[in-house]
């Protein structure tokens, strides 16, 4: 799959980002029309909804990698995050409905701590996040294999599982209105925010271009990094949260979610050495991903393909924006 | 007169950077077993026309000959099987590989894939022997003295039968009597027909040594001389000397005020103990040449590599900064030297570069633009100090030099410091550029900054300073008032220091 | 520690001998200490340390690949899903008969030349980020297999399982064969020029291009060498579980810790320094730690939890070392 691309020249750094929001958000009509000819349904309101909300997860992944890869870092740990949280909200639960709020609380805090100790190893033990991140995803894999002792009861409580599955119906014009949206837009306000409109943000991307010169000028990069790694692991909780009200309470369920976050990052022009990305771009790079699997399933591709077909997105998506920083010089 | 081909020829040779002519109509030859002596301040075109030799840049105009054959160097390791061999400044040998691996890197002997370990074992002990040295070939390079490391290097170009070979200021950090044994050397493999271009700035050996002797100055050939016409004085007079262009600032309209920065024996692992002051309103210039450590002074300074032991005090207080933030908190500031590596974030705006230090210290979740931050008084700050861009939004690799080391100087001038450290305030800046900073520096001080200028820039040092201190080795050699000239700081800064240099700058 | 000792530790850590060595002591000490613990004193037994070191063989042949490279500056974290692919691609094209075995060992070493060459071709030539690179071509592979295979395929036959289970005497093929490979792996480096050039390009490859090496084709060497590596550790565990399943390499953990294990052993992450000895020894403490945990009763999953947190802090005792800052 090619994607076109206008020739990029030196010019004003507002026509440059318009461009690249374009290319991204362009690219994911694209292909979300190529649905609709396939499978007209989707075309539909109710159709549009659903779609939006089976994208929400990865949408709200991609927007928690986005802070650790603008500030030069990667989180592989947030798939496994994904699965804890899954078992962990089923354990803690147990299936009583009345549990289901302390239990997401509780799950926050474990979210918080695995952020806490992968930006702790990254900013103090000056390990690269790729090495730390792994170990986690370990650590945590394991830790949600010895909770459910391997065996994951399968329940959650409907209170839980709403998050994901609930749909307000008889909405006027859009016939439905999945929950899902309303949580996907409450993290995309705060996540927009938070990169794009505070200080905070800023030293994310100053970090990521160059964290020896924020230093310089007095940045604490540690924090900074503590706080990336923090978000990432919060929005991966928020993604489990939503990913259980999907389906059943499994081991897979969080299994290469970080690669998809990545590969939608990238898509939507992520630099992976840092310093550059925007909100807007994450959101629609799994938008897009989404969409293409989307239209890959309807295709009548086999499932286990789309591993495949993200291996090479995401290889792609990186070839390209290698391809096109050797040419900008 | 030479009827046959010099070795090597350089004719003409014009190269030009954006901004900057860093060579102009050089022309420069060297015979057969000659030692060329290259002298010349930093940002003489030394290393331009080096890196056009080398194979790195290649001239705008301009011609190379090589035993008289024109000849083209399409990167550098072309120059290299041509016969030009480049020792650097920093040493390059693989510490974790042996000095016959290194030696013979990428051109092992080998049968059918197999190293010839006993072959290049002894070839290499063959040449260090004729380099008179009894390194063994097996022991690891990173073990192995400075000095050992550069015959290891000299060993490596003349394993690939390198004819000219080009030195570039091989005893910076080497002590006096590595010093002396390499001097020899360089004598002794001249004596054998090897062309050797020896740059150096240290007056001593440049006499010692060289048969010829070549001062570049601002990009063009002022002197070429055999030794005879070229004693000391000649020299350092060819290398400074130059109309003062009324471009630097207006001098200070009144004395100084009380000490604003004082250093009494602060000392590192690079520096001698220091006693310095700096006063309110003032400008005190640091000059000083390769490892002199200046740089090192700066950044400890400002927390980056500080002190380890003596007394600073900012406005009569005492402080330790132990890193660059708690630096800035107590009023200090400081702009690199390696704006690249230490300054610019290439891919942020204009502005996001500006505001820098201020996001530093403000509330993380503030708003990036609220007051004092506010984009409003951040384009002010830029205009007062003209930088010159399409918007302030634009990216700031996009600009110029000289306006991108504006910018830097508004990140830092936006806390408002009391003492501010510039280091190479111009270095990669156009002429008008220059001006304008130095116009700037003035400014800062007549509002009742403290200065410290670094500069490796003597004109620059003379223009601007109210004070020049000097520096050598670690520590401080001597300090002038205004009105010295260049001749003076030099005599000050090239005499060789018998003692053992600390690190290098 | 005071200066005499620290300069003297840096000088014997740039001959590169003291991680092996003390990795050997450590693992030792542990395993005899564990067991005279916990009273398992079988495990001491002759039977009990082969057991140990047939342990070592999954791990210890893709480590042997991981070290090339890592010394060239680069990392392959396609490893696992290339083991899976071998295992089944072995087991499926023998399906059981001692005749096919050559193909399929034929197969399995072409099938890994070609991913590791375009491992390194997407590296070296089109530049792309190495973790990226190899992340993707893992994802693949592991696309393409369970496309293919949901479960066990094929089988492989008994004269196959005797590279798992033969033996000369006391000592297993398997182990025999894990040191032959290192001993020609550490002759490799050591004898020919594609070694030298594979440490030049790892310690400074502007260096090594600037000397006239080809950079790229080391680099796309290194990954061959790696792959093929992966490729055979993926034939040694269909023989050893008879069959070959999609799940093999990710269950085994084989990329993290083919990785964690070469740091330990003293190689540099950045490269240009290091040698298989050290890696091994990496793997013989990890060999050791998983028996000690066995030794003291911890189940499989506590021991998950504990192998990230230990490659991390493996990791972790060399780049605290660092200055800069790191992303």
């Amino acid at each position: 799959m090619t994607i076109a691309l206008k020739e990029i020249g030196p010019r004003s750094r507002a026509v440059a980002v318009v461009r690249r929001i374009n290319l991204a958000v362009v690219v994911f009509l694209a292909f979300y029309l190529a649905i609709g000819l396939v499978q007209p349904a989707y075309l539909e309101p109710a159709g549009v909804m659903n779609f939006l909300r089976r994208a929400a997860p990865l949408a709200i992944l991609a927007s928690g990698q986005l802070f650790v890869l603008v500030s030069g870092g990667f989180d592989l740990s947030v798939g496994s995050l994904v699965t804890l949280t899954v078992i962990g909200g089923s354990m803690l639960t147990a299936n009583d409905p009345s549990k289901t709020w302390w239990a997401v609380g509780a799950l926050y805090g474990i979210g918080l701590v695995v952020g806490l100790i992968n930006g702790a190893v990254v900013a103090y033990l000056r390990t690269p996040s790729i090495i730390a991140t792994l170990g986690t995803l370990l650590s945590v894999n394991g830790t949600a294999m010895m909770w459910s002792g391997g065996s994951p009861r399968g329940y959650l409580p409907d209170n839980f599982r709403m998050f994901g599955r609930f749909v307000f119906h008889d909405v006027p014009f859009i016939k439905i209105f999945p929950l899902a949206i309303v949580v996907l837009a409450a993290v995309s306000g705060l996540a927009y925010w938070g990169l794009h409109w505070t200080v905070f943000g800023r030293r994310v991307f100053a970090v990521g271009d160059n964290a020896r010169a924020a230093q310089l000028a007095g940045v604490r990069i540690e924090f900074v990094r503590l706080g990336v790694f923090v978000i990432s692991a919060l929005s991966a909780v928020t993604a489990g949260v939503m990913l259980g009200g999907f389906g059943g309470v499994s081991v897979d369920v969080g299994l290469g979610l970080e690669l998809q976050a990545i590969a939608a990052c990238v898509v939507g022009g992520v630099q992976l050495m840092g310093g550059r990305g925007t909100f807007v771009g994450a959101v629609a790079g799994a938008l897009t991903l989404t969409a293409l699997f989307t239209l890959l399933t309807l295709l009548g591709l086999p499932q286990p393909f789309k591993e495949t077909a993200q291996g090479l997105i995401l290889i792609a998506a990186v070839a390209f924006g290698a391809w096109r920083r050797r040419r900008a010089g | 007169m030479e009827t046959a081909a010099l070795a090597l020829e350089m004719l003409n040779i014009t190269k030009t950077f954006p901004g900057v002519r860093a060579l102009d109509d050089v022309s420069f030859g060297c015979a057969r077993g000659e030692v060329h002596a290259l002298c010349g301040e930093n940002g003489a075109g030394k290393s331009t026309l080096i890196k056009i030799l080398g194979g790195v840049y290649r001239p705008d105009s301009g011609s190379i000959r090589l035993d008289g054959g024109e000849i083209a160097f399409s990167h550098p390791v072309s120059a290299r099987r041509a016969g030009v061999s480049i020792i650097h400044q920093e040493l390059s040998l693989l510490p974790y590989r042996t000095v016959a691996e290194n030696v013979f890197l990428g051109i092992e002997p080998a049968r059918y894939g197999f190293v010839d370990r006993r072959r290049m074992r002894e070839e290499a002990r063959r040449l260090l022997r004729r380099l008179g040295s009894s390194i063994a070939p097996e022991s690891m390079a990173g073990n192995l003295s400075i000095a050992q490391q550069q015959i290891v290097e000299i060993a490596k170009a003349f394993a690939i039968d390198a004819r000219i070979l080009v030195m570039d200021e091989p005893t910076a950090a080497l002590d006096r009597v590595d010093a002396t044994r390499l001097l020899d050397l360089v004598k002794r493999l001249g004596s054998e027909g090897v062309s050797i271009i020896y740059i150096s700035h240290r007056m001593p050996e440049i006499q010692a040594v060289a048969d010829r002797v070549t001062v570049l100055k601002d990009g063009r050939t002022v002197m070429t001389a055999p030794l005879a016409e070229a004693p000391t004085g000649r020299l350092v007079r060819a290398m400074v000397g130059r109309e003062l262009s009324d471009f630097y600032p207006p001098r200070p309209t009144r004395a100084p005020g009380p000490p604003a920065l004082r250093i009494r024996g602060g000392s590192n692992r690079r520096l001698r103990p220091i006693d310095l002051d700096v006063r309110a309103g003032e400008i005190v210039g640091v000059a000083g040449l390769e490892g002199s450590g200046k740089n090192a002074l700066g950044r400890a300074v400002s927390g980056d590599e500080p002190f380890e032991s003596g007394m600073m005090e900012i406005g009569g207080l005492t402080v330790r900064p132990r890193n660059p933030r708690s630096a800035i908190e107590v009023g200090l500031g400081r702009l690199s030297d390696d704006r690249k590596r230490e300054g610019l974030m290439m891919q942020q705006s204009v502005r996001d570069n500006a505001m820098l230090t201020q996001r530093a210290f403000a509330n993380p979740l503030s708003s990036p633009t609220a007051e004092p931050m506010s984009t409003a008084a951040a384009d002010l700050r830029l205009r007062q100090l003209d930088v010159r861009a399409a918007s302030f939004d634009e990216e700031i690799r996009l600009l110029s030099g000289g306006n991108q080391q504006r910018v830097i100087i508004a990140r830092w001038l936006a806390r408002d410091p009391k003492v501010l450290v510039f280091c190479e305030p111009t270095r990669g800046v156009d002429v008008a550029a220059k001006a304008a900073i130095y116009k700037i520096m003035r400014d800062l001080a007549e509002r009742g900054r403290a200065i410290l200028m670094i500069s490796s820039d003597l004109p620059e040092i003379i223009g601007v300073s109210d004070r020049i201190v000097v520096m050598r080795g670690g520590g401080v050699a001597g300090e002038l008032q205004s009105g010295a000239t260049e001749e003076d700081v030099m005599a000050i800064a090239v005499e060789h220091d018998h003692r053992s240099p600390a690190l290098i700058h | 520690m005071s200066d005499a000792a620290a300069l003297r530790l840096a000088s014997a850590e740039r001959r590169g001998s003291i991680a092996p060595l003390m990795l050997l002591v450590g693992s030792v000490s542990l395993y005899v200490g564990v067991a005279l613990w916990t009273g398992e004193t079988k495990m001491l037994e002759t039977d009990g340390v082969i057991g140990l070191l047939q342990r070592m063989v999954a791990l210890g042949v893709v480590a042997l690949g991981q070290t090339f490279a890592i010394l060239a500056g680069s990392i392959d974290l396609s490893v696992a899903n290339m083991i899976s692919v071998a295992a089944v691609l072995a087991s499926f094209t023998m399906q059981g008969r001692a005749e096919m075995m050559l193909p399929a060992v034929a197969a399995v070493l072409a099938v890994s030349a070609l991913v590791g060459v375009v491992n390194g071709a997407l590296i070296a030539r089109l530049q792309v980020n190495p973790l990226i690179a190899t992340l993707g071509v893992g994802l693949i592979l592991q696309g393409l297999l369970s496309a293919s295979f949901t479960d066990f395929a094929g089988s492989v036959p008994r004269e196959f399982q005797a590279v798992a289970y033969g033996a000369f005497g006391v000592v297993p093929y398997s182990v025999a064969g894990l040191f032959v490979l290192a001993a020609l792996c550490s002759l490799a480096l050591a004898t020919t020029r594609f070694g030298a050039h594979l440490y030049a390009v790892g310690g400074n490859a502007e260096g090594a291009r600037l000397a006239g090496i080809r950079t790229d084709l080391v680099t796309i060497g290194a990954h061959v060498v790696c792959s093929l590596m992966a490729g055979l550790s993926g034939l040694y565990l269909a023989s050893r579980l008879r069959s070959g399943a999609p799940w093999v390499g990710r269950d085994g953990v084989y990329d993290l810790e083919s990785i964690a294990v070469v740091v330990i052993g003293g190689t540099l992450l950045a490269g240009g320094r290091g040698g298989v000895w050290g890696t091994l020894a990496g793997v013989l403490l990890f060999a050791t730690l998983d028996a000690a945990f066995n030794m003291m009763g911890v189940s499989a999953y506590p021991k998950l939890v504990l192998r990230g947190a230990i490659v991390v802090a493996a990791v972790a005792v060399y780049t605290m070392r660092t200055r800069d800052p790191v992303a």
